[in-house]
């Protein structure tokens, strides 16, 4: 017998407060297609203003939205320990991220310092609240290779966060001191490879066995990945105080992690049991494809080291571990989440009728998340496209939009359902 | 008039999540005083034990030699 995970129907959070998150994350992801469609000079460098509030539309407003309210509904269900004050963490959560990014955003577009100073306010705050609640969470949880990922990612969350919050006061008061690269460099490391890849590697432990109907991952790679990449990190971080010849050392560590998980992942579902066509398998096996690329890409660097100064370079890992990789992953898991929720809660809510509600397959047309797929992996391949040729910006950023637009109209077409079906939201 | 067997055999393993509970709430439906579901599976469902506690529902989990799981659910005040 194990322990009871809290997915009982009393236990579980009301219905309203992670589908604000998923269903806000779409919108943010439209708003940066609509951005590469307006301002396609967004793509001359990864520091221009436009390229910078493009980024955060998408780690900011997409990712780090669709992963919180994933992070409220899985630490019940996971963790065995739900976060405390559920009512409260979402609304000043979710609130204060959403015009948080929209402020920070605003900053980039317009340099005001006003817009900084919001953005700091709110993203400070609304993040402050969820990492405690998430902290005494985990502090509680039953351990686990996924519960491991999870503290580390959100660590890295941390400092991510807390570096974000110095740059952007120091771009409030314009003041660039030396130091500012190497926090820059921390910032984005620890926030994609610590952050992102780490509760993705945390949650795949879970879902990819889960939903995918796979063998487990090899116990000694789940082990040992997470806390490798985040000390790797850490080393990454001060490798202005070290020698020179750790950073190349750390630098191979960290891409031999990323693709040592990339790969056992493919294996794994190569290895499945149920060869069933699954959009959201699909989701993922792009995602584990871009971070193949990813390292690629970097391996060829290494011996063209004139090209690691490109602005090429950089936008081109970019587009490819958040695009390619990032976005896919949580693109895919939208899929199962969303529908599942509203199937869970259809049956907790209908219990008397429970022959009648629909499965969750039935909760979105499965024809349209095809399609969805299928405009988002065009983007992809645009978005790679363009770090070359330019011209072909606006062309992504529309086709990104448009993907963005139908991954919105599908979730909410499962909302729709429930309620179609009797199903109440708090 | 009894069934020919007392258990109703719910085969879920190599289903993907969440059908397994679907069926599972299916039958727990249909199931008539004295009834078990015998439930087998590829993972141990533990999000299911809450649900059927909740329910008025009592388990029983064995692990087989294959690695699979064999659970027998039943109602609480139901004799064994």
């Amino acid at each position: 017998m194990g322990q009871p995970a809290g997915l009982s129907f009393e236990q579980a959070p009301a219905f309203s407060l992670p589908l604000r998150f998923f269903l806000t994350a779409p919108l943010f992801l439209l708003a940066a297609g609509g951005l590469l469609v307006w301002t396609p000079e967004a793509l001359a460098s990864r520091w221009t203003p436009q390229a910078l509030a493009l980024t955060h539309a998408l780690t900011l407003g997409f990712l780090a939205m669709s992963m919180l309210g994933a992070l409220m509904q899985m630490l019940p269900v996971v963790a065995g320990a739900s976060l405390p004050a559920l009512r409260l963490v979402s609304w000043f959560s979710h609130v204060p991220l959403a015009a948080g990014t929209v402020a920070l955003m605003t900053g980039f577009l317009t340099a005001r310092p006003a817009a900084f100073a919001i953005a700091i306010v709110l993203l400070g705050s609304g993040f402050a609240v969820f990492f405690a609640a998430a902290t005494l969470s985990l502090a509680r949880a039953v351990s686990s290779v996924t519960v491991g990922g999870m503290r580390l990612a959100l660590a890295s969350l941390g400092v991510t966060v807390l570096l974000g919050l110095a740059l952007a006061l120091l771009r409030a008061g314009g003041w660039t001191p030396p130091a500012v690269e190497a926090a820059m460099a921390a910032h984005v490391a620890f926030g994609l490879l610590g952050w992102v890849l780490l509760l993705v590697i945390g949650v795949a432990y879970q879902v990819v066995p889960m939903f995918q109907i796979t063998p487990p991952y090899p116990p000694r790679l789940s082990r040992w990945l997470a806390a490798a990449l985040f000390a790797l990190l850490l080393f990454h971080a001060s490798t202005p105080m070290l020698p020179g010849v750790v950073t190349p050392i750390v630098d191979a560590g960290l891409t031999s992690g990323i693709l040592l998980f990339a790969l056992a992942t493919l294996r794994l579902q190569w290895r499945r049991r149920r060869k069933l066509p699954d959009v959201t398998l699909d989701y993922w096996r792009l995602g584990m494809a871009s971070l193949i690329a990813c390292v690629f890409v970097w391996l060829v660097v290494q011996f063209r080291p004139a090209w690691a100064d490109s602005d090429a370079y950089p936008l081109l890992l970019g587009v490819l571990f958040i695009g390619g990789f990032a976005v896919s992953v949580v693109n895919g898991m939208l899929y199962k989440i969303v529908p599942f929720l509203a199937w869970f809660h259809l049956q907790a809510q209908l219990q008397a009728r429970a022959g009648s509600i629909p499965t969750m397959k039935d909760m979105i047309a499965e024809r349209l998340t095809r399609w969805q797929f299928r405009l988002h992996f065009v983007a992809c391949v645009l978005l790679i496209a363009a770090t070359r040729w330019p011209r072909l910006a606006v062309a992504a950023g529309g086709v990104l939009a448009l993907s963005a637009l139908l991954l919105w109209i599908n979730l909410l077409s499962s909302v729709r359902r429930f309620a179609r079906h009797g199903g109440h939201f708090t | 008039m009894t069934a020919p067997a007392n258990e109703i055999l719910v085969d879920a393993r190599g289903l993907e999540p969440p059908e397994p509970m679907e069926k599972v709430m299916q039958v727990l439906a249909l199931l008539r005083p004295g009834q078990a579901i015998r439930m087998l599976l590829h993972r141990e469902p533990f999000p299911l034990y809450a649900i059927l506690a909740e329910r008025g529902y009592r388990h029983e989990t064995r692990m087989e030699a294959d690695g699979s799981y064999v659970i027998l659910i039943r109602q609480s005040d139901a004799n064994p």
